[in-house]
């Protein structure tokens, strides 16, 4: 049986007077792709935010990783964020005057030291190791979104997540990026939690949440053919 | 009040000397601390006791050669560091367990109180000359002392965790402090007569390689090649000669820790992780670096009191004076001026076109000495008074009052006087004829010809 | 005994020996600017003087030899590594070494070098990579120079000798030993090189000895009887005769004078008189040549005849001329040009001059090396129960570790592959 990697009890988020996420239970194993699926203003950004340490829940409790990031200082929460978590946006926030390998060593650099020979290596893990002296510019919304996920994993992250990380990208595209994300979970053997709209992105988690008015309402595990 | 803002900057050596071995034993603080008050008191009882049996010059100049001595130390420590970093040997400490022994602790912390002790009591005896100001000002000292040993230990236990010392740097900012706090004190002054001997030294060895390498007289060579070579002949190479002494160890440390190797990750196989122990590894030099740092900036503020003393020189403006007819200049013991109030008195003769300085002293043997105000090296800049000795202005060489008469060095050229009916009499001729030349002798030695 | 003759050899060829020995010099040097002024020639004399503290000073030229026997021992070694032969202690030659899992040899990990910028040698179960150029043979070259400076230093120190001769145009050539051919001619030239602003040449012609006709100029200095001829100073020999009333029958002496340049005053003391004659070179015009009278021999010397503190008379006479007045007489039937001279006996010289110039042609190669080509190099050697991997460099050390960690992530994830198969199957 695998170890719980995420736990929360009454997991709650106010902002003033309005309930961005009502308590909330859940318990999530190492290693499981969870899918939180709701409209917006559901809660779950709110949610991500607070399992990646971006954000304090205002009560309940949350264990990630076994560490109560309730505890944490500043300090603490900003060395949680860098060690354990990878984080792929759908704007993907890729540095524009740097080009792909050195994005990557950016997140190097704030995790620990640069080293360009293993961002060139995860580059071409992700099939871009012809494009490593490209500006995100030169590249297509499928080839930078893969360049999000080599910075994401480059510093071996326990917990991966996605906030539609696929939103602005063609059917194509998607599919590339769900493959590689799969290929990559099996080799590093991280937790992904996705935020999507999208019910066909869904379809690639093992479980997916659904959320609304930041309350659980609904649970689908993913049934294996 | 006046006493005490003096001290200050021993005081605030002082403390940083405390903060510094209670950070560099960690593990020893209690035994650290007791050792640094012990030190301390027996520096200055010692000096003092020293003072009051002896003539100042000699407590002076133990103090002084203690002093000159940790940092012979410290440049074999900076060179010991700058090899063991650049070997490609692996990096061990031998001795490591001797130089965290509890015994290694109390004796490097009692050694450099004792010095940093002795200082507070040379400052201390040079302005509180006896009685009850100076039994309250030693008091008040001692107290002070122990109060700041304490603030010390409170303070070092807020210092973050990662903030760690190595024995060379340790050693580096340990002296730093005690010449930053010597340099105030114008006997103990190390810079100063450095880089004296650093101006003769490499005038001796410029002079010798230009010998053993046959180098053609200067007749013969280029005058904008003699000119460069003559640079190295000026005073100026004595000041920047003496400051590259002055802070090579301390950027020797510097680097050696900068350049040091990073211990080896690749055992491990995950890059992140590997990363973080070389993070975490090079955080960790960086925090080492930080005393060693601090220490270069004691120097220069060492160096700064050193060159930029305030320290008010008597220097009376020489009155002139004239000869009789039979060519004696008579100056009375007693009269406007007392010839025996211990200072400085200076006079300027003239005999046609040429003249001479010279000035009167009374030392402190009793005895009355007529000297030219010039010396048999240096340019004629003259001298003035302070602090039991007098000061040379061109090259900053301090020579106690009680050698002031006596020929050599950078003493003042004696004359030949004689006391007659209660005043000082001196031959016009014999002190043109000196001062001519002294002063000629001088300037050939200025020009550095061979 | 053999162990004994390691420690020596480990302790004499260490890279300590020099700042150790360079130290406890200056420590002396210290101790004697106590008690002299004249610190350094205090110090080269007892150096002379004491077989102990010479032998401290031989030490560093053993070393430096030595240090290159052992360095060169090194590269031996790991150059037979390189090229796959068993050698002892291969760990201690290089700055990383790892133990992995057994692993079959990989083709991959070589392309995955070869891409980096490295070539490889394969052989067997050794796969080696470098890239860059080594810095040995600077390193060779600098220590040929640290041994060449230091000998230099010590036969100077020990065995230099010097002796001060006139060489006098006209006269036989002063030797240490004896003499030499006649000087036949002594010429001051003006120079339009960048270093001298004048040239100094004696012609002398053949000796008795055999010797030929040479010509000894100033700088690099000529050696002559084993010695090396080193013009010092410019002066005047001259033949004068002296008579004053109260000295009927006279004086004559041949003297030189040290009054260059013009201006300087040299002296000649009567014996057993109150007599002394000072000369001196009138000073030229401003803006004329200095020392025209010694380029042209057209040589006109003032002089004062002084008795006791007293100036009987001044006056000037010419190569040949005589000055007579009152009863004093003074001629000068003979002056002539004159070099002091060193005859310095140090073969040092030639050592130092040696290790200035290598050490400028070791700094040249070593910059470019240093900075754009450093050695790099890695070892993979692929046995039954483990792989070894060891690495090395000399320059750009982060980017190198980077290729070698990700070479040895290679060769454990194909190794764990390697070990999971038989369980997948």
């Amino acid at each position: 049986m695998s170890s719980i990697i995420i736990e929360t009890s009454g997991l709650t988020r106010n902002y003033g007077d309005i309930c961005a996420l009502k308590p909330l239970d859940l318990v999530v194993p190492e290693g499981e792709w969870l899918t939180v699926m709701g409209h917006s203003g559901s809660g779950k950004s709110t949610f991500m935010n607070l399992v990646g340490g971006l954000d304090r829940p205002s009560a309940g409790s949350l264990r990630v990783g076994g560490k109560d990031l309730l505890a944490f200082t500043e300090d603490g929460l900003a060395r949680f964020r860098r060690e354990f978590v990878g984080i792929i946006f759908q704007q993907h926030h890729l540095v524009p005057y740097l080009t792909a390998v050195e994005n990557v060593m950016l997140a190097q650099y704030f995790h620990s030291v640069p080293d360009e020979a293993e961002a060139r290596s995860a580059l071409e893990r992700v099939g871009l190791g012809h494009r490593l002296k490209n500006r995100p510019g030169e590249l297509s919304g499928g080839e930078q979104q893969r360049v999000c996920i080599a910075r994401a994993i480059i510093n071996s992250p326990k917990l991966l997540l996605g906030d539609e990380p696929t939103g602005n990208l063609d059917h194509k595209s998607t599919v590339m990026v769900m493959e590689l994300l799969k290929e990559l979970r099996a080799e590093e053997k991280f937790t992904v939690i996705m935020v999507t709209h999208n019910q066909e992105v869904a379809g690639w988690g093992d479980r997916t949440i659904y959320l609304d008015d930041g309350m659980l309402v609904r649970e689908e595990r993913k049934v294996e053919a | 009040m006046a006493m005490a803002l003096k001290l200050i900057p021993h005081l605030i050596a002082w403390f940083g000397i405390v903060l510094i071995m209670l950070r560099g034993f960690s593990g020893r603080r209690s035994a650290v601390l007791l050792a640094g008050i012990f030190g301390f008191v027996i520096g200055v009882a010692g000096t003092l006791i020293l003072y009051r049996s002896y003539p100042g010059s000699i407590t002076f100049g133990v103090v002084k050669s203690t002093l000159g001595i940790s940092f012979i130390l410290l440049w074999g420590s900076s060179v010991f560091a700058i090899y063991r970093s650049t070997g490609r040997g692996k990096d061990t400490l031998r001795g490591e367990r001797l130089i965290s022994a509890s015994s290694t602790a109390c004796a490097v912390s009692c050694l450099a109180s004792i010095v940093a002790g002795a200082v507070c009591a040379c400052k201390l005896s040079s302005f509180a000359t006896g009685g009850a100001i100076a039994t309250v000002s030693l008091l008040l000292m001692l107290v002070s002392c122990c109060a700041l040993a304490y603030a010390a230990l409170a303070f070092e236990k807020r210092l973050p965790e990662p903030f760690r010392v190595s024995p060379a740097g340790m050693l580096a900012i340990v002296t730093a402090l005690l010449l930053f706090s010597a340099s105030s004190i114008l006997r103990l002054d190390l810079f100063s007569p450095l880089s004296m001997k650093v101006m003769k030294g490499v005038h001796d060895f410029v002079h010798q390689f230009m010998e053993s390498v046959l180098f053609p007289d200067h007749l013969f060579v280029r005058s904008y090649i003699w000119k460069s070579i003559g640079l190295l002949f000026s005073k100026e190479v004595g000041f920047w000669g003496g400051l590259i002494i002055w802070f090579t160890p301390a950027v020797l440390i510097v680097t050696a820790i900068a350049i040091q190797r990073l211990p080896s990750v690749a055992h491990i196989r995950q890059g992140a992780e590997r990363r973080l122990q070389s993070a975490a590894a090079i955080r960790e030099r960086r925090h080492r670096l930080v005393i060693p740092v601090l220490s270069v900036v004691f120097f220069a503020a060492a160096a700064y009191q050193s060159s930029f003393p305030s320290v008010e020189y008597w220097d009376p403006k020489p009155l002139p004076v004239t000869a009789n007819q039979a060519g004696e200049i008579i100056i009375p013991k007693k009269g406007d001026i007392d010839l025996e109030d211990g200072k400085l008195h200076k006079y300027l003769f003239k005999q046609g076109e040429r003249e001479a300085r010279f000035f009167v002293l009374l030392s402190p043997t009793g005895e009355l000495t007529v000297d030219l105000d010039a010396c048999a090296i240096c340019k004629p800049d003259g001298y003035g008074q302070a602090e039991g000795s007098v000061i040379c202005y061109y090259c900053k060489t301090l020579i106690p009052l009680e050698t002031v008469g006596k020929p050599g060095g950078c003493n003042p050229v004696p004359i030949a006087f004689s006391v007659k009916s209660e005043s000082v009499v001196i031959d016009g001729t014999t002190l043109i004829n000196s001062w001519g030349a002294t002063v000629q002798a001088t300037t050939r030695v200025k020009e550095g010809g061979k | 005994m053999k162990r004994l003759f390691r420690t020596l050899f480990a302790a004499v060829s260490s890279r300590g020996v020099l700042p150790v020995v360079i130290g406890l010099f200056l420590l002396i040097y210290i101790g004697i600017a106590f008690f002299t002024d004249e610190t350094l020639i205090t110090l080269i004399a007892l150096t002379r003087r004491s077989f102990f503290l010479a032998a401290l000073l031989a030490l560093i030229p053993l070393s430096c030899l030595l240090r290159i026997i052992r360095e060169t021992t090194i590269l031996l070694k790991i150059r037979r590594v390189l090229r796959g032969k068993p050698v002892e202690a291969i760990p201690e030659l290089f700055d990383e070494a790892v133990t992995l899992h057994a692993s079959p040899f990989l083709p991959e990990l070589e392309e995955c070098l070869i891409t980096a910028g490295y070539k490889t040698r394969r052989s067997d179960n050794v796969l080696a990579a470098w890239r860059g150029v080594s810095a040995f043979p600077v390193r060779l070259l600098f220590l040929i120079a640290l041994f060449c400076l230091f000998t230099g230093i010590f036969i100077t120190t020990t065995s230099r000798t010097s002796n001060r001769r006139m060489v006098i145009e006209g006269e036989p050539m002063p030797t240490p030993d004896g003499v030499g051919g006649i000087v036949e001619r002594i010429t001051l030239a003006n120079s339009t090189g960048s270093v001298l602003v004048k040239t100094l040449a004696m012609e002398v012609g053949p000796s008795n000895s055999g010797d030929g006709r040479r010509t000894f100029g100033l700088y690099p200095p000529s050696l002559y009887g084993g010695s090396f001829v080193y013009p010092r100073y410019l002066g005047l020999s001259i033949y004068l005769k002296f008579f004053a009333p109260d000295m009927p029958t006279g004086y004559e002496t041949r003297r030189s004078l040290n009054c260059y340049p013009p201006g300087k005053e040299d002296n000649v003391a009567i014996p057993d008189s109150p007599y002394r004659i000072a000369f001196t070179i009138p000073v030229p015009e401003p803006g004329s040549e200095r020392y025209i009278s010694y380029i042209t021999g057209k040589i006109l010397l003032q002089f004062k005849v002084l008795k006791g503190k007293e100036v009987l008379f001044t006056g000037s006479a010419a190569n040949g001329g005589e000055f007579v007045r009152d009863g004093y007489r003074l001629t000068l039937p003979e002056i002539r040009r004159l070099v002091v001279t060193d005859y310095i006996g140090d073969y040092g010289v030639l050592f130092i001059w040696a290790a200035g110039l290598v050490f400028v042609v070791a700094g040249c190669i070593w910059l470019p090396i240093r900075f754009c080509f450093p050695r790099r190099e890695m070892l993979f050697t692929f046995d039954p129960d483990h792989t070894r991997a060891c690495s090395r460099t000399e320059g750009r050390a982060r980017i190198h570790a980077g290729v070698f960690h990700g070479a040895l992530d290679l060769v454990d994830s194909r190794s764990n592959e390697h070990f999971q198969a038989p369980d997948r199957q």
